[in-house]
């Protein structure tokens, strides 16, 4: 045992000193906080101030006024302020936050700084008789300029709007009414927002117009044909809070994810120093100290525990997220539980045939061919992640939670989704997982055993299958 | 005394074809012994089965009076052929880990190892990574992860292959110390001449089969020497070594430099055709040249060989010194 703790220690600090391992899994949660601490001031990363005016010819003559005020710089701050708002509570519905963190977050996009940038445009209204060539000249002059060399106030976009647009027009052999499209001429490399902007606003004003025409008040047909929103409340033991369908998606695929992320990780440290230690022959005096049981429970056992550091360390870090966005009651304390056994089950199965295949072979490039069939029993999880998540009860969710070796990925999967399932299939599941462990450590000690002193051609699979009856 | 070694009928094979057969030794505790034999011979296999990192087909194998070496690994000191060393990882966090796997508490470690390193000249590298260190560096730190824990039973595979020769001076006699301290040592080697100058004892194997087991002495004087070597008082012209008589009990005669080499045929005794040469020409130094434990051993597999291409093969290696430089394994 003092042997095994020994192999188990040094596997251990082998990986969590040194600064690949700092690299690679402390830094993706750090990289991600910065990343989400930037998003939002990158995002806010002010563009040149957009500068000028935007030509109007409207035929219809009802069109341009409405277009004018739609572009004064008091309602061009309304309309963005207005966006900002519906990707604030759209955002907040989604992931179900409380009121207190939206209140927060609203504050956040109020931050100084924040603020969008609002373009400085303004309608110039052209008459009808206008030659359109000529308005398009003062556009082709500022073509390939950039926004601070084209001059004071430079013609950005032009529209014409044909009164067919507004008043509609019969189309040839039919009584039914049809409304052409309008055109818009617009300066290259205009801001995507200011174009958008105008498409919308005109489009707008063009229905307004049709609307006032036919008698009615737009702002009031507007109002009766916005389509109302379900405000979801989900009734807890403690009370009600808003619904969060987006997350109850997400946590179990969290949860899985977590435990994939951890075994993958330490079978894959566990696989490449066995063979650094077939190949640098560092195993023949490993094996003089040792029985191979002996190396190969201290290496499963050290490396199980950099897996166990990784899950722990980001399952902190989300459990922390949840509590500072108070969602905890997403995450029963019991699932954290089962999702360590769950991690232990997976681990020791799926390693163990990882430390088999590392002993089998010399070089990294060997262990490929090998690995594909373990490689498939990890894939599989992810493949059934959405069926599993939307019917965990279902026939196939049960039968795939007592298959040995997925059955871990499976089982957290639907003991952390939103249905409740069967008490007994817990630890029927965990007894199937252990007799998958107890197989696959027993098939990858006999591997171990005659692989590790086994130099030259790499073995198959099928001669793999050879050495677990022989040995 | 109780054996420190002690092989019966051992066998194994490699995918059908014999590595090892029918091996049968016993190395009494305190001794000195040399395992020799050409590369592909079967010693390294021998010794991985006597450490019980294989396990032979049949046969026993009792190691320090126990039925296998996995009860007293932590007694047992191996140097592997194979030299292996964790390239990252600095010489003394090395040594001290493989002594913590043989059992030794962290009580007084760093003193032990330091007291090694500076026995090899290699104080100055305790924190350098193993793969800063040559390849005769890194031979004297993986002896010195042999004997670190001061085992009763030290074997050592080809300890000497790659050193040069003030290390392998100072490895001869690091192993002569262990040995008058009362340890058992075994090592392979295919230089005959070092098993020579220090073993008390030679184990000779050929094609998996132990074809001697006596002191290097016993197994000289077994052997009847062939030649006698002499010197002329005057270098001899042309005419002078075709006009030599034929003498009984010389088969031929030849010239190496100014020496004259007589051929034994074996019907008298070597001192009576000594007599008769001194009596035959005058000499300023007359020999009878004994056979080294390369000779003897050359004469046991030639005799092996089954066919003339294999005797010639055989011929070519030993002027080759067995393999010398080669790495495969046996």
């Amino acid at each position: 045992m003092n042997k095994i703790l020994t192999i188990a220690i040094r596997e251990f600090l082998a990986v969590v000193l040194t600064r690949s391992f700092a690299f690679g899994i402390l830094l993706p949660p750090v990289m991600i906080g910065v990343v989400v601490a930037l998003t939002p001031i990158l995002m806010n990363q002010k563009p040149p101030t957009v500068h000028g005016h935007i030509a109007v010819i409207d035929h219809s003559g009802k069109v341009a006024e409405q277009l004018a005020n739609a572009f004064t710089e008091s309602s061009i701050r309304s309309r963005r302020e207005e966006e900002t708002k519906q990707i604030t509570d759209a955002a907040t519905k989604a992931i179900g936050v409380d009121a207190k963190t939206q209140e927060q977050l609203t504050k956040g996009s109020q931050l100084p700084g924040s603020e969008p940038s609002l373009p400085m445009l303004t309608v110039k209204i052209l008459p009808p008789d206008t030659d359109l060539e000529a308005a398009k000249a003062d556009m082709r002059a500022i073509a390939g300029k950039r926004l601070s060399d084209m001059g004071p106030d430079p013609r950005l976009a032009l529209l014409v709007i044909p009164s067919a647009t507004v008043e509609g027009e019969v189309a040839s052999g039919s009584d039914a009414i049809s409304y052409p499209d309008f055109p818009l001429f617009a300066a290259p490399r205009l801001d995507v927002e200011v174009t958008r902007d105008i498409r919308t606003e005109t489009g707008k004003a063009i229905v307004d117009a049709r609307l006032k025409s036919s008698g009615l008040d737009a702002s009031k047909v507007r109002g009766l044909i916005s389509r109302p929103q379900a405000d979801m409340q989900i009734v807890t033991a403690a009370g009600e809070r808003k619904s969060n369908e987006a997350l109850q998606m997400l946590v179990p695929g969290a949860f899985m994810f977590l435990i994939w992320i951890s075994v993958f990780t330490a079978g894959q440290y566990l696989l490449t120093s066995t063979i650094e230690e077939k190949s640098s022959r560092v195993m023949e005096v490993l094996l003089s100290a040792a029985s191979p049981i002996q190396l190969l429970a201290g290496k499963i056992i050290g490396k199980g525990a950099v897996g166990l550091m990784v899950l722990l360390l980001y399952s902190c870090t989300g459990v922390l997220a949840l509590i500072a966005f108070a969602m905890l009651d997403l995450v029963p304390w019991q699932n954290l539980v089962y999702m360590v056994i769950y991690f232990a089950i997976a681990y020791f199965s799926i390693s163990a045939l990882m430390a088999a295949v590392g002993a089998a072979v010399t070089e990294v490039a060997e262990a490929q061919s090998l690995m594909s069939p373990i490689m498939m029993l990890l894939i599989i999880p992810m493949m059934l992640w959405l069926p599993i998540i939307r019917n965990p009860n279902s026939p196939f969710a049960v039968g795939c939670s007592f298959v040995p070796f997925i059955n871990p990925f499976i089982m957290i999967l639907r003991i952390s989704g939103s249905e409740p399932i069967p008490a007994w299939q817990i630890p029927a599941s965990m007894l199937v997982g252990a007799a998958g462990v107890v197989f696959a450590v027993w098939a990858a000690a006999k591997i171990f055993r005659i692989g590790v002193l086994m130099y030259g051609k790499p073995p198959n699979f099928a001669t793999l299958i050879r050495w677990v009856r022989m040995a | 005394m109780t054996a420190a070694i002690e092989l019966k009928g051992i066998n194994k094979s490699f995918a059908g074809k014999p590595a090892v057969r029918d091996m049968t030794f016993s190395i009494p505790q305190g001794s000195l012994v040399g395992l020799i034999g050409r590369n592909g011979a079967g010693k390294t296999t021998t010794i991985r089965m006597v450490m019980s990192i294989i396990f032979p087909d049949s046969g026993e194998i009792s190691v320090l009076g126990k039925k296998s070496a996995v009860e007293s690994k932590d007694r047992i000191g191996y140097l592997p052929e194979e030299r292996g060393l964790y390239k990252k990882m600095k010489v003394n966090t090395f040594l001290t880990y493989i002594a913590r796997l043989k059992g030794i508490d962290n009580a007084g470690l760093d003193k032990r190892i330091r007291g090694w390193l500076e026995r090899v000249e290699l104080l100055g590298s305790a924190k350098k990574r193993c793969e800063e260190l040559s390849k005769g560096m890194q031979q004297k730190v993986q002896f010195i992860a042999s004997v670190i824990h001061e085992p009763d039973l030290l074997i050592l595979d080809e300890p000497f292959s790659g050193l040069d020769p003030v290390n392998a001076r100072l490895l001869s006699t690091l192993v002569d110390e262990q040995h008058k301290a009362g340890r058992t040592v075994i090592f392979s080697t295919h230089q005959m001449s070092q098993a020579e100058a220090v073993c008390d004892r030679v184990i000779m194997v050929n094609d998996g089969t132990k074809v001697l087991d006596d002191t290097p002495h016993g197994i000289r004087s077994r052997f009847d020497p062939k030649t006698v070597e002499a010197h002329p008082l005057h270098p001899l012209s042309d005419e002078d070594f075709a006009a030599l008589p034929r003498l009984p009990g010389v088969d031929s005669i030849s010239r190496k430099d100014h020496r004259l080499i007589f051929a034994l045929d074996g019907r008298e005794r070597p001192d009576q055709v000594l007599t008769r040469i001194v009596q035959a020409m005058p000499v300023s130094r007359i020999e009878i040249v004994r056979p080294t434990l390369e000779d003897v051993f050359l004469e046991i597999v030639l005799k092996a060989a089954k066919t003339p291409q294999e005797r010639e093969q055989l011929l070519l290696l030993a002027a080759g010194n067995w393999g010398e430089g080669s790495s495969s394994g046996d």
